[in-house]
């Protein structure tokens, strides 16, 4: 007794809780919806998502209060601005996205109680891969996100497209992260034992051991690459992405992308400062190539989440420019102000997706044709979570991207502008090809669309309308952030300006 | 070389075509059982590495959990399905070449880098650093379980959250929710599958 009273007060003196209270409070939630469930034996699941949007709405509201200040957590963690964005960022797409899957309670069914577990435990996951600066952090964390949305992603067990979709997943992300495992076992040996990030720089002796932080940074490279689907290893997304569910599409498209992007920063700048203009190439031509490539592809797509999957694509070769373009006086105000606006872009689509093809089930671009006529509301709100992230002027993806560009062209990355802007055009034809589709009045109606009425009425009767709205808030909240973000764009880049590290 | 480290390069010397041989042959067995018994292998070999480096916690816990558990459910997985036995090499086409040659070329890097800090390190300033660092008198389990508790606070309860989502994460696509079904059999199933799924991670914690 005497010894766990010493170690407690011991522990009490060396960990400061209250810097990781957020998650706390996720797992708080996440062990109450396991209980909640037990308890009441697979009944009330609307119940655990109030549960959920609550844990996150409390986490949220913790994370604002610690965003005003700085704490560092010993050795696990450091809450500078930057982590403090990205934990908020992983927030808000939590809680989105759970707003989205609230009517699959009702519509399907398989047993619900584990589908705002995996949720949770993925933010969970990507908010503490946010803040690790410690190796075995990094790697644990990274494992939590990528095992959590793999078995979202084969979450409709009975569909043979999200088994394969889930396999791909699982076997492709445990052959990057072991890749990533090797890059870090390399820095790990040749820093004498250290796992914090900034001892290894202290320790390891860069002028000796160049060839060994060459390879080191180049598996790391591949497998942090893999989670954003870069180039040469985003194969994986479109398969993914159209296997999975809709919504599990929505919430891992952003989250887990979100989490790569924050590791991705801090591992190469923190670590790879003196090989700067080494891997500053190599990302450039991964983000030249995955743009040119995704934005090509997605022009011949004909189911819609493939080709979201493919402009999620080029949007993260966007966001790459971002990251190479941070200096001094900016930080890296670029990257996170555009993936701020991406989180909103991306899922206020999904979220217009989703109860498309739950009243239509088909993901066909071509069954687009008309939806003006038949639901207004879903048809502006797409038209504009399109065009934002097309980037027409008074919708904020237009600012984002122009301070992307223009960030970008001072730091004097020159091709990789000019790529991004011809790029973009090509982005915006595929997205106008869709509103052309949807807005124009075609005499013989495709036929899944003529039974959308009646479905309509049918699925409405079914959802109380308590669940309907729910979507619709996340819609209209999504819609509006992406139309007005743009307006405040200055505040929004006064936040992001001092994360340079 | 004095004799210890004579009997180290033996007791290595010896180890080593073992986990060569027993990888070899989880790969070209045709037979699948063979193929998971001399995965067992790899792994019992692999433990005995970890005991000949000094390292006594990580090579029980290694027995424990990879030959014990882990292999074990592997065999069983591979001898409860019913297998045909697979047909013979197709023929190597251009693929298997690029993959080889990729893969040697990698090996021959990691052999030449491996070399040049062998000769780095083997001067004698670095073994009397090593000597010094005394470590063969320290209590291994007592400063693991002190760095866990201590400085991998976070990472250590992330895993057994981890554990957690994992354990949910299998049995959900393999549970049955057919109503028609014999509800003590479905128990008795999920049951079975949870004992097994239960057990094994609790040896790897």
């Amino acid at each position: 007794m005497n010894d766990i009273n010493s170690f407690l007060s011991r522990l009490n003196s060396t960990i400061n809780f209250s810097t990781i209270l957020p998650e706390i409070i996720l797992i708080v939630g996440l062990i109450t919806i396991v209980i909640t469930d037990l308890v009441n034996k697979g009944k009330n699941a609307i119940f655990l998502y109030k549960i959920f949007l609550i844990s996150t709405l409390v986490s949220m509201g913790i994370l604002f209060y610690q965003l005003i200040s700085v704490i560092a957590f010993e050795d696990l963690y450091t809450n500078n601005i930057f982590n403090n964005l990205f934990r908020f960022f992983i927030l808000i797409c939590s809680f989105i996205s759970v707003l989205l899957s609230v009517d699959y309670v009702l519509c399907s069914k398989i047993s619900l109680a584990e589908f705002p577990l995996f949720k949770i435990s993925a933010g969970l996951g990507g908010m503490i891969l946010s803040c690790a600066t410690n190796l075995i952090t990094i790697y644990v964390s990274l494992e939590f996100l990528a095992l959590s949305s793999c078995f979202l992603s084969g979450y409709t067990k009975r569909d043979i497209r999200s088994n394969e979709a889930s396999m791909k997943f699982l076997l492709m992300s445990g052959a990057s992260s072991s890749s990533l495992l090797y890059g870090f076992s390399l820095l790990y040996g040749f820093s004498d034992g250290q796992v914090q990030l900034d001892n290894i720089i202290d320790k390891i002796s860069f002028s000796q051991y160049l060839p060994i932080i060459c390879i080191s940074a180049a598996f790391i490279l591949a497998g942090t690459a893999f989670k954003l689907s870069l180039f040469p290893f985003h194969q994986w997304t479109p398969d993914v992405y159209e296997g999975s569910p809709t919504r599990v599409v929505a919430f891992f498209s952003v989250t887990s992308k979100v989490a790569a992007l924050s590791l991705f920063t801090r591992l190469f700048r923190l670590i790879f400062p003196y090989l700067s203009n080494e891997w500053h190439i190599v990302v450039e031509l991964l983000a030249i190539s995955s743009m040119i490539l995704g934005n090509l592809i997605a022009v011949t797509q004909r189911s819609f989440k493939r080709m979201l999957a493919y402009s999620s694509i080029s949007q993260i070769g966007y966001v790459m420019i971002g990251i190479l373009a941070a200096d001094l006086e900016n930080g890296y105000a670029s990257m996170l102000t555009y993936t701020f606006i991406y989180i909103f872009m991306n899922l206020g689509t999904f979220a217009r997706i989703t109860p498309f093809s739950l009243r239509t089930g088909t993901n066909n671009i071509r069954d687009y044709a008309g939806l003006y006529m038949k639901d207004p509301v879903l048809t502006f709100s797409l038209v504009l979570c399109l065009l934002s992230l097309g980037g027409i002027p008074p919708l904020s993806g237009f600012f984002g991207k122009h301070y992307l560009f223009w960030h970008g062209w001072k730091a004097g990355l020159y091709i990789s502008v000019t790529v991004a802007l011809v790029t973009s055009v090509i982005s915006i034809y595929y997205y106008l090809k869709i509103i052309k589709l949807m807005l124009t009045k075609t005499t013989n109606l495709v036929d899944t669309l003529k039974t959308y009425e009646k479905q309509k009425s049918l699925v409405s009767s079914v959802i109380s309308t308590k669940l309907k709205s729910s979507v619709e808030m996340a819609m209209i909240l999504c819609a509006l952030a992406s139309t007005l973000s743009g307006l405040f764009m200055d505040p929004i880049i006064k936040i992001t300006r001092n994360t340079f590290f | 070389m004095n004799l210890s480290e004579l009997i180290h390069e033996f007791i290595l010397a010896l180890i080593e075509p073992g986990i060569l041989v027993g990888s070899i042959g989880t790969v070209s067995f045709i037979n699948t059982a063979n193929s998971a018994f001399s995965l067992g292998l790899v792994f019992t070999c692999i433990s005995l590495l970890y005991f000949a480096l000094n390292a006594d916690f990580i090579a029980a816990a290694q027995l424990l959990v990879y030959v014990g558990a882990i292999n074990v459910l592997i065999v069983f997985a591979v001898m409860i399905t019913d297998q045909s036995v697979s047909s013979d090499s197709e023929k190597r086409g251009i693929g298997y070449f690029t993959a080889l040659g990729a893969c040697s070329i990698l090996f021959l890097t990691i052999v030449c880098i491996f070399h040049k800090i062998n000769d780095f390190y083997s001067s004698s300033i670095h073994q009397s650093e090593y000597l010094k660092l005394n470590l063969f008198e320290q209590n291994d389990v007592q400063n693991i379980g002190y760095q866990l508790l201590n400085k991998f606070l976070v990472p250590f309860e992330l895993a057994s959250l981890l554990l957690l989502v994992a354990l949910v994460g299998a049995i959900n696509p393999a549970r049955d929710e057919d109503e028609g079904k014999d509800i003590a059999e479905n128990k008795k199933n999920r049951l079975f599958l949870q004992l097994h799924l239960v057990i094994s991670p609790h040896f790897s914690k």
